[in-house]
């Protein structure tokens, strides 16, 4: 895979825009580094909704009155914008934690499967940092531009540094062995860290269901009312906020990974290793700093994620974790627009399933998770590289 | 007849066309020599005949089939087999056992009788073993059938590839530098091996090869490709004055 | 040549004598058996969790050093067949708790013995291995258990007389489920295959915790609770009467042990039947093959392999070991739920084909055995003791609640320590076996040029 190809594809859905944009506009930093990755953004939302709208109104033409006295096209219309806002905000969760597996397997070529624990104990952080400011009688005086920053950065650089530390303690000393070898240390240190999360917070908080403590939080009860057409939404502020705080993390990302020296060393650690050694590379600090990256983006998400479902465990990273590593292959697993895109267009598919199956008595939403795992073998058997990864020919 | 028949045989990795509509003909019997700078596109070559890399157009016939579409094993089982450039043994394997895996496609004791140890499994076995060690004795590797493949020697791993691709009873034998990391004694006994083995099991052999008095001495027709490209095909001598090959070797 | 080197030692002269050694096995039988009489009679004791704990564990482990003994094999046999059919059995009417214990380890051998095939000879990780576990359990569990189900509602149930066939048939239906799991996606490389097997680990689970409507398949989340058992042959209740009369064995419950009795020789009929199938296959062309596979697919290929059809035969062939336990464990628990074939279950069986040592059948028997007793013997006993000795102890450090934690770090430290296992595979132990032999003759080893 090309330098070009780690982070541009050639065939990424914003491409036939930006010829039309002048070379002088797309050589400046607002457009390289703000305006093309928010682009892009807008550009996988709207495509993605567009084509699930059309899917959903499809379903709903095959099926028009899955229970009798519903008819699903009524259904779809009213929840639609609902469905969109629901979906981007998940959406954003997950591609965050899809690029710390992608980021990962760039460098090392191997599936980080303890990542999952990495967004899970970021989840725990963010618990506790708020329960930390609630017991210091802080939390009713802070306003939301303070508290999801601290939130956000507290359990990012936590779960930075656990990533780091991983890669130092288990995998590092694996370096070269057979493939499998690493997957396996991945696995063990999934259940460790669980089960450490789990003492911890037996021990000090008595319990292990950890409740956010939102209740009291005025600004984040009331809904912010948005209007289309004639159909009045209410969006929850966490929505709002997770959206904000994805898009500024990941506006730096692609300015770290593309616009700094430090981002050029870690493109070129993944290239050619032995290389980029030769060339005065640190490779083992670029691996560290690869790790520290995606963790803290994994550890900031879980936060994210904690704050817009309440309640977190130690055993909450899983599932969300195998749908962010859906996301990191739908999109083409190692190259970074392709965990944006994944996991933007699975957070939507997720949330029409969730809204659509609802409808259909025999099925229901709790059959959603085998939905999008269907999606992940489909993508693996049909297109194992991706939406917007490179096909890789083995070498014999 | 020929044995064997590229028409057009081509394979893009992305812009880059590593094989480009290759056509030659091999004849039965023949020792056939496949030289080029590196990159030419020969072992590539080698790779589309055995399925291991599908060619993107262009027909490859065995005996006057189009092979184009079967799968590696299934080649293997018709006849075709290879060693490889960068050696491919099973290396926590003993040699024996490595000769033994290609005799797969020749056995016939299923999953059933192999749990139950029928007599005709057992005879099969003794069979397949009998074969194994012969070979070994063949190419020079009798005394080591027992040691791992991984602790040889590389002269006596390419011998070994050697064995186990006989075993699996081909009628044509692709070898992919055979010759390489052998000294020049070595690759005197190497030549005698290759016609040896061609006239005792009746084969055809594709050679690619980078030693020059090597393939000048044992084929009896040479291709050169370059850049994917056939730029000659013809006997030693004539290939050797051919100005196109020259140049390919020693222009730019 | 070689003995000169060799430094003399005492103890390994003793041990080179087989009848010596065969002697030492028999004493170390009988001791760690009449340990076991004395501590079964002494429960009251302040240390009995301790001696338990080390006691049993000691004495289960006897047959793995009873097949590594360096005797004959018919010693080796004799003693085996006497050890597991008769020691065994005598213990465990003495405390049913070994009795129960012999039997969990047996089944988890037989689990992880079909694994083993997957993981260990052909290389293929699989992570949802449970899956076909939950298929043979659920087989059984849905035609014979009393629940509410489509089964009992529409009397399409079975008589537990039949559970001969239904062990056949959790053989075939799980060889069926492993190879339609199996073809789709066999094609993907390593890693991608153990996430997907992992998601359908997880898919079975899910199907069984949902399938209680539109129409009841599996009692949902509740489980299938009285399961069919085999029906109790006359002659091993009157032989278990007979034999607990002549040692004087004061019975608490003449049937039931007698039924978990004729558990234990099921279990031990059936890991005996797969390691005969998994030795004889690995001793094939096919266990031929799938070492090829494992060590190099490309050439493995260009020889005449057939992936696909090598790699749907591993995972057949594990997946119908796996059936067959599960068909076994429904019977004899007589309760299933979806609980208990989670992806920590399949980590499990994983981490005794690991910690054992991948693709050696007699590794990954002591680990099966290592693994069940922690998990259902050790930690329980070690808990018992702590709590014992420190009574404040908070119930979230409570040793048996650290079991993924555990399989986990064992994962962990094996993979950086020793990923060949305890036991390496023989191909390994042949290696390590030459090198030493070259140390001996105190001459490199360098291949002559011929």
């Amino acid at each position: 895979m090309s330098a070009e190809a780690y982070l541009r594809p050639k065939r990424g859905l914003a491409s036939p825009l930006t010829g039309v944009i002048p070379e002088e506009v797309r050589q400046t930093w607002f457009y390289k580094f703000l305006l093309f990755p928010v682009g892009q953004m807008i550009i996988f939302i709207v495509g993605a909704s567009a084509v699930l709208t059309l899917l959903a109104y499809l379903v709903a033409l095959l099926v028009p009155e899955p229970r009798p006295g519903i008819v699903l096209a009524d259904q779809i219309s009213r929840q639609l914008p609902g469905m969109i806002i629901s979906g981007i905000t998940i959406g954003f969760v997950y591609s965050m934690v899809a690029l710390g597996y992608t980021l990962v397997y760039g460098v090392l070529k191997f599936i980080n499967f303890a990542h999952s624990e990495i967004f899970m104990v970021g989840a725990v952080t963010g618990y506790e940092i708020m329960l930390r400011i609630q017991e210091a009688g802080l939390l009713q005086q802070m306003s939301p531009f303070m508290l999801v920053p601290t939130l956000v950065i507290g359990s990012g650089l936590l779960a930075g540094l656990l990533a780091v530390l991983i890669e130092r303690v288990a995998y590092r000393p694996l370096r070269g062995a057979p493939r499998l070898v690493p997957l396996i240390t991945a696995i063990g240190l999934s259940f460790v860290l669980q089960d450490v999360v789990r003492a911890f917070f037996s021990l000090t908080r008595n319990a292990f269901n950890l409740t956010y403590p939102l209740n009291n939080l005025e600004w984040l009860r009331a809904p912010v009312r948005l209007t289309f057409g004639e159909a009045n939404v209410n969006v929850r502020v966490t929505s709002i906020l997770i959206v904000v705080s994805a898009v500024i993390m990941l506006v730096a990302l692609n300015y770290f990974v593309n616009g700094t020296k430090w981002g050029r060393a870690i493109r070129a650690t993944s290239q050619d290793q032995t290389m980029a050694g030769l060339l005065g590379i640190n490779v083992n600090l670029m691996i560290s700093l690869t790790f520290f990256l995606g963790g803290s983006l994994g550890g900031a998400s879980g936060a994210l994620y904690g704050l817009n479902i309440g309640t977190v465990t130690p055993y909450v990273g899983f599932i969300p974790g195998l749908k962010a590593f859906t996301a990191a292959v739908l999109g083409g697993i190692g190259n970074l627009t392709g965990a944006l895109l994944g996991g933007l267009t699975l957070g939507i598919i997720e949330s029409f399933l969730n809204g659509i199956l609802v409808y259909f008595p025999a099925l229901g939403t709790r059959y959603t998770d085998i939905f999008t795992f269907s999606i992940l073998i489909l993508i693996l058997i049909f297109r194992p590289s991706g939406l917007l990864g490179e096909k890789v020919d083995e070498k014999v | 007849m020929s044995i064997f028949e590229s028409r057009g045989a081509t394979r893009r990795f992305g812009g880059l066309v590593a094989v480009d509509s290759v056509s030659f003909a091999v004849e039965q019997g023949e020792i056939f020599g496949l030289i080029g700078p590196n990159g030419a596109g020969k072992t590539t070559m080698f790779n589309l005949i055995t399925a291991l890399t599908p060619p993107t157009s262009g027909q490859l016939l065995f005996q006057g089939q189009n092979i184009v579409g079967k799968q590696p094993h299934q080649i293997a089982a018709m006849g075709i087999a290879r060693t490889f450039q960068n050696i491919r043994l099973f290396g926590n394997l003993s040699a024996l056992e490595n000769v033994k895996v290609a005799q797969h496609t020749h056995t016939h004791a299923n999953v059933f009788a192999g749990i139950l140890g029928t007599p005709g499994a057992r005879e099969e076995a003794r069979r397949v073993e009998a074969k194994a060690r012969e070979l070994l004795r063949l190419v020079g590797l009798g005394e080591s059938a027992d040691e791992k493949a991984k602790n040889f020697s590389y002269g006596d791993q390419r011998r070994l590839e050697i064995a186990r691709a006989l075993a699996l009873e081909p009628k044509l034998l692709l070898l992919d530098e055979p010759g390489a990391g052998m000294n020049p004694n070595e690759k005197g006994i190497l030549s005698d091996l290759i016609r040896q083995i061609r006239d005792q099991f009746n084969l055809t052999i594709i050679l690619i090869e980078h030693h020059v008095p090597l393939v000048m001495g044992l084929c009896d027709r040479i291709a050169v490709l370059n850049f994917g490209q056939l730029i000659a095909l013809g006997k030693p001598a004539e290939v050797q004055s051919d100005p196109a090959v020259i140049d390919a070797y020693l222009g730019d | 040549m070689a003995a000169a080197s060799i430094p003399q030692n005492p103890v390994q002269d003793f041990l080179k004598k087989p009848i010596n050694v065969t002697l030492a096995m028999i004493a170390y039988v009988v001791v760690t058996t009449v340990a076991m009489v004395l501590i079964s009679n002494s429960r009251q004791a302040a240390l009995y969790p301790l001696f338990n704990m080390i006691g049993f564990t000691a004495f289960i482990l006897s047959p793995i050093l009873i097949i590594s003994i360096p005797a004959p094999n018919l010693w080796r046999g004799l003693l085996l067949v006497a050890f597991v059919f008769f020691v065994v059995p005598v213990i465990g009417l003495v405390n049913t708790a070994y009795l129960e214990l012999a039997i969990q380890i047996s089944l988890f051998a037989g689990m992880a013995l079909g694994l083993n095939i997957v993981v260990g000879f052909a290389g293929l990780l699989d992570l949802g291995y449970v899956a076909f576990f939950a298929s043979g359990a659920y087989l059984w569990g849905m035609f014979t258990s009393e629940a509410n189900t489509v089964f009992r509602q529409n009397g399409w149930t079975v008589d537990p007389a039949n559970f001969y066939a239904f062990l056949v048939l959790g053989i075939i239906v799980a060889a069926i489920i492993g190879i339609l799991l199996g073809s789709p996606v066999i094609r993907l490389k390593g890693d991608y295959l153990a996430i997907v097997t992992l998601g359908f680990g997880e898919l079975i689970r899910i199907l069984a915790r949902n399938l209680d409507q539109p129409v009841n398949l599996t009692n949902g989340s509740q489980g299938l609770h009285s399961i069919g058992r085999p029906p109790l042959p006359d002659f091993l209740q009157s032989l278990t009467d007979g034999v607990a009369d002549f040692f004087q064995i004061p019975l608490a419950a003449p049937g039931p042990i007698a039924r978990q009795l004729m558990f234990y020789f099921l279990a031990i009929g059936l890991i005996g039947l797969i390691i005969v199938v998994a030795r004889s296959l690995e001793e094939s062309p096919i266990g031929r093959a799938w070492t090829a596979i494992r060590e190099d697919e490309v050439a493995a290929r260009a020889m005449g392999v057939s992936l696909v059809r090598m790699k749907l035969l591993a995972f057949a062939t594990g997946a119908s070991f796996g059936g067959a336990v599960g068909v076994l464990y429904a019977a004899k628990q007589t309760f299933i739920d979806p609980t208990s074939f989670g992806l920590l279950q399949s980590i499990g069986i994983l981490v005794m084909v690991i910690v054992g040592g991948m693709g050696n059948i007699k590794g990954v028997l002591l680990g099966a055995m290592i693994i069940t007793l922690v998990d259902q013997h050790i930690l329980n006993n070690l808990s018992a003791l702590i709590r014992a000795a420190v009574p404040t102890l908070p119930s979230s450090l409570d040793p048996t609640k650290y079991q993924p934690f555990i399989f986990g770090l064992l994962l962990v430290l094996m993979m950086i320590f020793r990923p060949a296992g305890l036991l390496p595979a023989a191909r390994r132990r042949l290696e390590l076996l030459a090198e030493r032999e070259e140390k001996i003759e105190e001459e490199p080893k360098t291949k002559k040029v011929k």
